[in-house]
């Protein structure tokens, strides 16, 4: 299709369509690794006692290709459709632009695999082995710098919204990224690296990292997909400037702090637990702003609810990420988390974020662009009404049994008889994780079968696009030939 | 309230901000909704509260200790007071929790009490089954099973009331400090194939099987005499030692060489066959490193009456 004498898009969208399609197989492929791990929990012996698969390797996997994959390559391709249109503004480097895409998806890819041949650094989403973290970093800088060059040669003398969730997240997670993987290779043929912090302050950078992943990758960054798409779909302004300012800032500021709420009772310091306690409570209504100013923007657009499925999807991730940043203020205090950590129940709120905000924003968002990236209309509306249905029904599931499960299993262990002793063994209240086991795998099922649906109408959207291409450049060769 | 807010939006009196992107996107000008202000507000006035009583901020090496919170404990004999932290609490709640003490209370009862006071005690028995199951489930039944069942060729069952080494509670206390060590040496080299027919025919004899009457006899002559000198361990009667863990082999009770769960006779023979041939070689590690003599007392009588007890 690439005629030589092609005219020059006004925006690169080769690299965001390319990003877009790989964030729809990461996400197939890492969800499906998901349900996969979920049913060896509930039925160990799916692991056939292959150590690659076995869910000690494979939920790197998972974690990996859902995050870095699916939700990464998403970020990429929304954050340069959204930085150029509101700057109007291209990409200054198409080869760097390619560069990203490329770096990006080797290591997505070499990671992954690297977990299954057992290479994996230990660090709770950043199990990346050396030499993939410094790719890591390369590609982090090129990214920054193609955002940052994009910015600045905005037409518009203010930066929108978008841009400054999208900014914060691509700083902080180089920063995030740099300081939690300092580390000493054993050697420059061997991949196994050591550490640069040790005990109690290796688990702290650890938390301060993985917590920060959750509040800039992927809560401050969808927060940026969602200030685009969300006025863009509904056709309405954001509703309220000052909201977006202030809750940005406080945001910003506050999420650093809470990472060590995921260490309480334990070795760390009593104050750090304090501090993060605290912080956690305070981040409450910094994160809700952006559910207010993302659901008050749909108001008055309400009817849309009715006949545009992709607000469906937009106002469902706006109220399960306010649930779920409700959920994590709570868990977060010392009295709660003694009852919740270690069990499942952390498990459910990762997903009910994950699966009800990052997910089901992506989705809204990338319903939206792909057409435009391809120049049609969605192949069937139907279809995004099924997928958002199985979506649904799929998270209820996931989170419903996570609470019972996590719930019940911080009841179990905390039981005392008229003896005063533990009422359950260990195993007994292993044992009781069974059945929600199979209906959290359940729930896995519906929202990956979404997912399916998704890539069946997205194929089919952009083979249609394709063929009206084809037939326009026949009807205007037949014109020139007329001529 | 929204609305009002919509309403007025809608109506033009909220102005945007004037800034248009990408062709369409701008944003209303509106103020900070006041509950979110106020529960902003709230949140942080709950962390400064928090600060207040509790370890909080670091200054310099140190940190604010927090007040009106403090909390007493022993150290020997001494009392403690310091500032609200979780040692502190773990401390205080192991000595005064109402669980606590009551665990330490029967405990004391029970570590005071002979064997034979606790097994005839109700109370003393009830608080052992509480006990002992947790006790059991984290340490034994890696092996023994949730249930005591054990695994035939593995692991002995502990609900019969057969008792390899000994089913008085003075013997399995031992059995629970010292571990244990089955051994019984390979003949795979010292019978050839026919005198190791002629004493499996004898060894599934002594249990009561139907087998060839002439093998068993040349096989009972192997047992018995020095070509075999199995009666040294298991007897002449082949009732087996306790003082060695060996096997009674007349009660039809297989603990290695899976003969009940066998229906045909020559796969009982091959399972006889296979232990005479290999020996056997397991352990049963030593306790008395990793519980304490209570838990030991306790689960001594707790497995004591899963089989029953001698």
């Amino acid at each position: 299709m690439a005629h030589a004498n092609a005219p020059v898009e006004q925006y690169n969208y080769e690299v965001i369509r390319k990003f877009a399609i790989m964030s729809l197989v990461w996400g197939l492929l890492g969800m499906s690794v998901g349900v996969y791990i979920a049913l060896e929990l509930a039925f160990p012996a799916l692991n056939f006692d292959i150590p690659e698969i076995t869910f000690g390797r494979l939920r790197p996997v998972h974690t990996t290709l859902v995050i870095f994959g699916f939700g990464g390559s998403a970020l990429f391709a929304t954050s340069y459709y959204i930085v150029q249109r509101t700057c109007q503004a291209r990409l200054f480097s198409n080869g760097l632009a390619t560069f990203t895409f490329w770096g990006w998806q080797i290591i997505i890819l070499s990671g992954a695999l690297s977990y299954m041949l057992g290479y994996s650094q230990g660090r709770e989403y950043a199990e990346f082995e050396w030499p993939i973290d410094i790719l890591i970093a390369v590609v982090w800088v090129a990214y920054l710098a193609l955002f940052v060059q994009a910015i600045r040669q905005r037409t518009q003398p203010h930066i929108y919204v978008a841009n400054w969730f999208f900014l914060a997240f691509i700083m902080v997670t180089a920063i995030l990224h740099i300081f939690n993987n300092l580390a000493m290779p054993v050697g420059l043929f061997t991949l196994k690296s050591y550490s640069a912090f040790s005990g109690v302050q290796d688990a702290m950078t650890q938390w301060w990292y993985g917590h920060n992943a959750v509040g800039f990758f992927l809560t401050a960054a969808f927060l940026g997909m969602m200030y685009y798409f969300v006025p863009k779909q509904a056709g309405r302004p954001v509703y309220s400037y000052r909201l977006s300012i202030i809750h940005f800032w406080a945001l910003v500021f506050l999420y650093m702090w809470a990472g060590a709420h995921h260490l309480h009772w334990t070795a760390l310091p009593d104050w750090t637990s304090t501090l993060a306690a605290t912080f956690s409570i305070m981040l409450l209504l910094p994160s809700w702003g952006g559910m207010i100013n993302g659901i008050m923007t749909l108001s008055g657009a309400w009817d849309k609810l009715r006949s545009d499925p992709i607000m469906l999807f937009m106002i469902a991730s706006l109220s399960f990420y306010g649930m779920s940043t409700f959920e994590g203020p709570l868990m977060s205090l010392k009295s709660v988390n003694a009852l919740s950590h270690y069990t499942d129940w952390t498990i459910g709120h990762v997903h009910s974020g994950a699966l009800g905000w990052v997910a089901m924003i992506s989705f809204g968002s990338m319903y939206h662009l792909i057409p435009r990236l391809y120049g049609t209309k969605i192949f069937s509306l139907k279809l995004i009404y099924t997928h958002f249905w199985l979506a649904t029904i799929g998270i209820v599931l996931y989170i419903t049994s996570m609470w019972i499960a996590g719930i019940g299993q911080g009841l179990f262990l905390r039981a005392f008889d008229d003896y005063g002793n533990l009422k359950y063994s260990f195993i007994e209240t292993v044992a009781f994780l069974h059945q929600p086991y199979v209906w959290r795998a359940i729930g896995g099922m519906f929202f990956v079968a979404g997912v399916m649906v998704m890539a069946y109408n997205v194929i089919r959207t952009i083979s249609r696009a394709k063929r009206e291409a084809a037939e326009l450049e026949a009807k205007i060769a037949a014109k020139m030939a007329s001529a | 309230m929204s609305e009002q807010k919509q309403d007025k939006a809608q109506s033009g009196s909220v102005q945007t901000t004037g800034h248009a992107w990408d062709g369409d996107i701008q944003e209303f000008n509106n103020p900070l909704p006041r509950w979110w202000l106020w529960a902003f507000y709230a949140t942080v006035v709950f962390a400064v509260v928090y600060w207040f009583f509790y370890p909080a901020w670091p200054v310099g090496q140190s940190y604010t200790k927090g007040g009106l919170n403090s909390i007493t404990y022993k150290v020997g004999d001494k009392e403690v007071t310091t500032h609200w932290n979780t040692r502190a609490r773990l401390m205080k709640d192991l000595q005064e929790g109402e669980e606590s003490v009551k665990q330490r209370q029967y405990m004391q009862k029970v570590v005071d009490s002979s064997y034979e006071k606790i097994l005839s005690d109700s109370s003393m028995m009830q608080f052992s089954r509480s006990v002992g199951k947790i006790l059991f489930t984290d340490n034994c039944a890696a092996c023994h099973g949730m249930g005591g069942a054990g695994v035939i060729g593995l692991f002995p069952n502990l609900v019969d009331d057969d008792w390899l080494w000994g089913g008085k509670v003075e013997e399995i206390q031992t059995t629970l400090e010292k571990g244990r060590n089955g051994y019984m040496p390979a003949f795979r080299k010292t019978f050839n194939e026919q005198q190791m027919d002629d004493v499996v025919e004898y060894v599934l004899n002594l249990s009561g099987h139907d087998v060839d009457k002439e093998k068993s006899m040349r096989g009972a002559a192997l047992f018995n005499g020095e070509g075999g000198g199995c009666y040294y361990c298991h007897t002449k009667e082949a009732v087996g030692m306790k003082s060695v863990g060996s096997a009674n082999l007349t009660d039809g009770i297989w603990t290695l060489a899976d003969v009940a769960g066998q229906t045909n006779i020559e796969a009982k023979r091959e399972a006889v066959r296979a232990i005479i041939k290999n020996g056997v070689k397991r352990q049963m590690p030593a306790w008395s490193q990793r519980l304490s003599s209570a838990e030991i007392k306790i689960l001594t009588v707790y497995v004591h009456e899963l089989g029953g007890g001698k």
